[in-house]
This record gives C-alpha cells, sequence and structure tokens, in this order.
C-alpha cells in the first residue's frame, strides 16, 4: 500500500511537480507490487502450489492410502508408451477444433443478429441465453435422456438416427459431445460478438452504403474484420474449454465406446478417482498443461494476439 | 496434500480422538433409514455412542479412499468385501475380526458361509454382512414371452433359438444397459463359471494369468460372441443405460424379453412398473451350459455388503457389541421389510413378513444352496483394474476387440 501512494507524495512536494501533474496520468504513480498481492498469493496458493505437488506426485506412486513412493519416470515411460493416452490427446485436440468450427460461426451469426434493433430481437435473445443459465451437468443429463434409442427422438426418427446407437459408435458419439457443448455454449460467445458488434463505429457502414455495399459485403469488409479481436478472444475460450471438457462426457459417454471418447481430462479422472493411481494421474495432468500451454502460445503468436492491434486505425 | 485431502473429506466424518462415539461410514441410498434405526437401538444402551455417516452412492468409492487413511477415518465403514477392501488390508489399515470371532462365535456362525467368505482376504476374515444379499437373476416379461410362444430357457441351447424366436417377432430378445458397463460384465461373470467352474476367475484375481488363454476361456467367449452375434441385445445396447431407467424400461414395456440384472431389479420395476411386476414379472436362475464344469447352482452378483473395522478404531469393544446386531431379529426384519434380503441363519423365521415372500424364499433358497457365489467381477478385482475391464468388456460385445485382444486385456490387468 504504502509503495502505491509515495509517488503522488512525491510530486507534491518536488519542485516542478506542478508542471508534470498538469499532464493527465504522470501524476499517479505505476501501481506497485502490493496491489497485485491479494491475487498473487490466491494464485499462488491455488494454483502455483498445487501445481507444484502434482509435478512431485507425478514421480511417485500413490493409493491415496498412505505416503507416495517414489518411482523415478515409471509413470512417465508408462505414460509415453500407453496407446490410449496418446489416443486421448487427439480426441481432445479434435473435440477442441469441432468446437471451435461448429461454435464460431453460429456465434458470429447470431451475435451480429443480436446486435440490431429488430423486433421481438430482445425477447428471442432472452430465450436463447437461457441454455447459459442451466448446468452443463443438468444439461448432459437431459440430452442423455432425450437421446435415448429406445424412448427418446432417435426412437421417432429413425430415418436419421437409424438404430438410435448413438453413444455407441465413436463418430455420433464424438458429435453428440460436440452438440451438447455447442447447446451451452453458444449463449455466451453470442453475448460477447453481440457486445463487440454494437461497438461497431456505425459511421462504417454508412460509409459503406454510400459507396454502394450490401449487406453481404458489409458483413464481410467491415463487421467480421471489426470483430477481428472478438473472435480470438472467443477461441481461446473455446480451446481452453474445449481440451478440460470433462462433465459432458463423465455424464454423456463416460469414455465409451470402450476408450472412444475418453480425452485426457477424463483419462486423468478415470486414473485418479476410479483406479487410485494417483502418480499416473498426475502425470496426465502435467502432460495436458504441457498441450494446452503449447496450443495457447501457438495461438496468441499467429493470431498476433500479443501485439492487441486496434480495429479502429483510420477510423 | 494431507491439508487439501482433509479439506475435501469435510462432511463425511468429525471422528476427533478421544471422544465417546464411533462412526459407521455407509453408502447414502435407501436402506439408510434401517441403518438409522440400528444406530438409534445401539445408543439407547451403549454407552459409547455411533454415529452414522452416509456419503451418495455414486461418490462413494473415491471418498472412502481419501478418509480413509487421515485422521477423519470412521471406525467402521460398508464395503463389497474382496478386491474392494484388498487394498486396505495391504495398507495395514484394516483389523482381522478374529479375536472377535474367538470371543463370540455367532458373528461368524450366523451368516451363510457363501456370502461371509467373500470378505476373507489372505485367509483372515475381515468384513460382516450389513445388508441384503444380491444375486444376478434372469429377469422376463412373461407377456412378451407368451406372445413369441416361448418359455424361458432352462439350457444354453433353449436360450440361442428362443433369442432366434423372439428376434424374428421383432422382439429385442434380450434388454442390456451397456452404457453402464456392469450390466454388460454380468453376462461374463455367468458364462465363465458355467463353462469353467469358479476356479477359473479366482485364479486369474490371483495373478494366474495363463488361465485366461485356456481352453474353457475360449469356449465361454465363443458362446458368449455367438450370442451377440445371433442379435440377442439388439444393435443399441451400448446407448443404453441401466442407471437411468433405460433398460428396465425395455423389459416393462415388452419391448425386449429378458434382462439380466442384479436382485434389485425387482424393486427397481416395483417402483416404476408396479402393475408389470404385479402380473407380468417372470425371474430365473442362468440358463445350464451343457458340458460345462460350473455347478448350475452356483450363482453371480453381490453376496452382501460388509462392515469392515479399522484398527485404529478406540473403541473395539463397541464395534463388537454393534456388529452383534447384523444378525439380529430387528435387523432381518428391518431389511426384508425395505425388500432387502439379509444372509443370516434366522433370515428363513421372517420370510413371510417381507415385501415378497415369493420372491424372498427363492432367492434365500438359492444363495443357501449354492456351491459358490461368484463376486463381481469389478469389485473382485481391485480398484484399479476396473476401468480397463469395463473396457474390454465393452469393446468385446461391439466387435472392437476379438478373442485374442481380450485375452490379452484380461492378463495385463494388474493383480490384487
Amino acid at each position: 500500500m504504502t509503495t502505491a501512494t509515495a509517488p503522488a507524495v512525491d510530486s507534491v512536494e518536488k519542485p516542478g511537480a506542478r508542471e508534470r501533474a498538469k499532464r493527465p496520468g504522470t501524476g499517479v504513480g505505476r501501481p506497485g507490487f502490493a496491489w497485485a498481492a491479494p491475487a498473487a498469493v490466491f494464485f499462488g496458493l491455488f494454483a502455483l502450489v498445487p501445481l507444484a505437488l502434482v509435478v512431485v506426485l507425478s514421480f511417485t506412486r500413490w493409493n491415496g492410502l498412505g505416503s507416495p513412493e517414489f518411482a523415478g519416470l515409471e509413470n512417465w515411460s508408462k505414460l509415453l508408451d500407453d496407446p490410449v493416452m496418446v489416443k486421448s490427446l487427439w480426441l481432445s485436440l479434435l473435440l477442441t477444433v469441432l468446437g471451435v468450427l461448429v461454435q464460431t460461426p453460429i456465434s458470429i451469426l447470431l451475435g451480429v443478429w443480436a446486435a440490431g434493433h429488430q423486433r421481438n430481437r430482445a425477447v428471442l435473445s432472452a430465450i436463447y441465453f437461457v441454455p447459459l443459465l442451466l448446468s452443463i451437468t443438468a444439461v448432459s443429463v437431459l440430452w442423455r435422456a432425450v437421446l435415448d434409442p429406445n424412448f427418446g427422438v432417435p426412437s421417432q426418427a429413425k430415418w436419421l438416427f437409424g438404430d438410435g446407437n448413438l453413444f455407441g459408435v465413436q463418430a455420433s458419439a464424438l458429435g453428440v459431445l460436440v452438440f451438447v457443448s455447442t447447446w451451452q455454449f453458444t449463449p455466451l460467445h453470442t453475448l460477447l460478438y453481440q457486445g463487440a458488434a454494437r461497438a461497431i463505429p456505425q459511421v462504417l457502414y454508412q460509409a459503406a452504403q454510400i459507396d454502394g455495399a450490401g449487406r453481404y459485403r458489409q458483413f464481410f469488409h467491415i463487421t467480421l474484420p471489426q470483430l477481428r479481436n472478438t473472435i480470438i478472444t472467443s477461441t481461446i475460450l473455446m480451446v481452453v474449454g474445449g481440451l478440460t471438457t470433462f462433465d459432458t462426457v463423465l455424464i454423456l459417454t463416460q469414455g465409451g465406446p470402450g476408450t472412444d471418447t475418453t480425452n485426457s481430462a477424463y483419462y486423468m479422472y478415470q486414473k485418479a478417482f476410479k483406479s487410485f493411481d494417483f502418480g499416473m494421474a498426475s502425470a496426465i495432468a502435467l502432460l495436458l498443461v504441457l498441450v494446452a500451454s503449447l496450443v495457447s502460445l501457438v495461438m496468441v503468436r499467429l493470431s498476433g494476439y500479443d501485439k492487441m492491434r486496434s480495429t479502429m486505425e483510420g477510423v | 496434500m494431507a491439508l487439501s485431502l482433509a479439506a475435501c473429506g469435510g462432511s463425511a466424518a468429525s471422528s476427533d480422538g478421544g471422544s465417546d462415539t464411533i462412526h459407521v461410514l455407509v453408502y447414502g441410498d435407501a436402506t439408510n433409514k434401517v441403518e438409522k434405526q440400528l444406530v438409534d437401538t445401539f445408543n439407547k444402551t451403549s454407552k459409547v455412542k455411533a454415529v452414522l455417516d452416509t456419503i451418495p452412492g455414486a461418490d462413494y468409492q473415491s471418498k472412502l479412499q481419501t478418509v480413509i487413511s487421515g485422521k477423519q477415518a470412521p471406525d467402521l465403514f460398508f464395503n463389497w468385501g474382496g478386491g474392494s477392501i484388498k487394498p486396505y488390508v495391504d495398507a495395514g489399515l484394516l483389523m482381522p475380526l478374529d479375536d472377535f470371532i474367538a470371543k463370540n462365535p455367532d458373528l461368524k456362525s450366523n451368516f451363510l458361509p457363501s456370502v461371509f467368505n467373500t470378505a476373507v482376504v489372505d485367509g483372515k476374515p475381515y468384513g460382516v454382512p450389513m445388508r441384503g444379499t444380491q444375486p444376478v437373476l434372469l429377469f422376463s416379461n412373461k407377456k412378451a414371452l407368451q406372445k413369441a410362444g416361448v418359455t424361458a430357457p432352462r439350457t444354453w441351447a433353449e436360450l440361442l433359438t428362443t433369442v432366434k424366436t423372439l428376434k424374428a417377432k421383432g422382439v429385442t430378445p434380450i434388454a442390456l444397459g451397456g452404457g453402464d458397463k456392469w450390466p454388460t460384465q454380468m453376462w461374463f461373470q455367468y458364462i465363465y463359471d458355467r463353462v469353467a467352474g469358479p476356479e477359473l476367475f479366482q485364479k486369474a484375481v490371483d495373478g494366474d494369468k495363463q488361465v485366461w488363454a485356456s481352453e474353457d476361456s475360449k469356449k465361454a467367449l465363443g458362446m458368449l460372441k455367438e450370442l451377440i452375434d445371433a442379435g440377442a441385445f439388439g444393435t443399441n445396447y451400448d446407448s443404453v443405460k441401466f442407471t437411468d431407467g433405460g433398460s428396465p424400461a425395455l423389459l416393462a414395456t415388452g419391448k425386449a424379453a429378458f434382462e439380466l440384472m442384479g436382485s434389485w431389479e425387482y424393486s427397481t420395476l416395483q417402483d416404476a412398473y408396479p402393475d408389470f411386476v404385479k402380473s407380468d414379472l417372470g425371474y430365473g436362475t442362468f440358463p445350464t451350459v451343457e458340458g460345462g464344469k460350473g455347478d448350475p447352482d452356483n450363482l453371480a452378483g453381490n453376496t452382501n455388503n460388509f462392515y469392515s473395522v479399522l484398527k485404529s478404531t478406540e473403541h473395539p469393544e463397541a464395534v463388537a457389541e454393534f456388529l452383534k446386531l447384523m444378525y439380529s431379529d430387528q435387523f432381518v426384519k428391518d431389511q426384508l421389510s425395505i425388500g432387502n434380503l439379509p444372509t443370516t441363519t434366522n433370515t428363513p423365521k421372517f420370510l413371510d413378513g417381507s415385501a415378497n415372500p415369493a420372491y424372498s424364499t427363492f432367492q434365500y433358497d438359492l444363495v443357501k444352496k449354492a456351491p459358490a457365489f461368484q463376486l463381481s467381477w469389478d469389485q473382485a478385482f481391485p480398484p484399479a483394474a476396473t476401468t480397463t475391464l469395463h473396457q474390454a468388456i465393452q469393446q468385446f460385445f461391439n466387435g472392437q476387440m476379438g478373442t485374442d485382444a481380450f485375452i490379452a486385456a484380461m492378463q495385463n490387468l494388474p493383480a490384487a
């Protein structure tokens, strides 16, 4: 606290301070570390310390009883030879990519639409946001019942679902996972796009209209480029959520059939809380952290998000 | 780590050293009301008071594992015997009940032996039966059978013909909640027992990996494959669950004719389809296999649930007194009244007072005369094996794993 207020006091005492204070912003000192302390302590206690413990655990054998036994690289070498682990990483990436590809276009279109001034827009938007208010667990239980092959929708629409074995075949089981996540999370991203679309200056559209640009050209040449930073933000949220997808897998497919929908997060849970192999589970967790960091690093680099170019240049 | 684990287990138990209480940890479900009554009965006369702690079913095993070696460990707890307590025995956490039994032989002799033996680990008893027995039976929809002109099969050959007839009539022969995986496992348990006898699986649990590649093992898998390929389970069983009511509904509505399920199927159906249970629900034993080594009277399922005692308990005398209640008249009557079937020797006296006397008597006689009672595979193996076991079972059924791949998967399971 004292470090934060000190520069302000100084600026009054020192000669020439008045001149400096006139320029906006210069009188306020750079916030000291103390301001970050509460957040840093929280982050340290609930993220860094557990992470360090997980690193330690990943080199041990521990079933939760007694004390962990040091096992050297055993977990890691087993993990790298484990076909289910490799498969689970691919499934995590696949679920993430599919999630982004399906959710992004829907969210952008809905968001841009919801930013407009049509009649009924507010009412329809409000209804559309309802899934966001439901817990993902409840949503998963609900869809499991709706998709029951004998008593749910598939039994009434055989032309579409065949024998209704949605959860017994990999492709359709993955499809259900992507669909349910989309149903649940599209409203959140729609909200982001709605806000961003509202912030686009009207003058751009007016100028385009004068130049004779139609609705489609306006959308592709003004709206989309203006939403650039939001697309990146939203995609990063989707990627982080996608890589750690767990609740839907737990309730809808339990990783099945076989291991066909066992993504890394669910595999970690199985190892820890079904097989009580906490050492192995910690190694999986770390691998997931590494992969997720790598993916977000690549994304930040490729998108130029780190430089945060303004979309307002030239306006 | 200890700190975070302790925080996780906060609500489970709060036993503090030196107090005059014993903590009883049980699986949270409908049977808790009987357990509550027993604790009340116990507390009326005992100076050391019992406290009942419940953990909701799905989380029970995970939570138990995190509290059992810490300060919040209960004094005695619910389990399934077999592999479910083996890790705790190995970690030196449990008290062998030899001393209790030496002082009070009733603690062993008042229970059916095939049931009591499930909780014997490394030759020592570690558990006292504390709920009802749950053998797996073949349930049927009598009306659906009648319509198709078939009867419940007594042999495997009859089962295959029945399946073909039912399929031709457009009925799914057998309902299966494959999404839960353990219902699928029940078919393996019985066919292996019928073909090879209980010894094969016992050897496998004890670490003999060769038995999986034996002729008997291959024969059992071949027969199962034949049944699957005949369309006995339809095509979408992996999308159906027992736990959300899917497969019982198939049976009750006559869309399927049979379901192989634990004895709890009765109360599940009673809740959801009372009219069906009254008029059309049939039940019987698993078909016999000609030339099989297993006794046709053998059963599979959950023999019972057990109370095991922690070494760390400060009141062993009070615990021993509490365990005596598990064969009391009150216990038997209360369990029967809610549809559970206790496995004490005094149970037959009270069978007339059960929710369904005919069904209870049928089950009790089965359990009493069964030479062997195969504990569910996923409970007989230690928890470390469960996931792999379930996956392999599902993949054998849906064709992703052939016979050889399945055998290899079984050989890679961690032994007890």
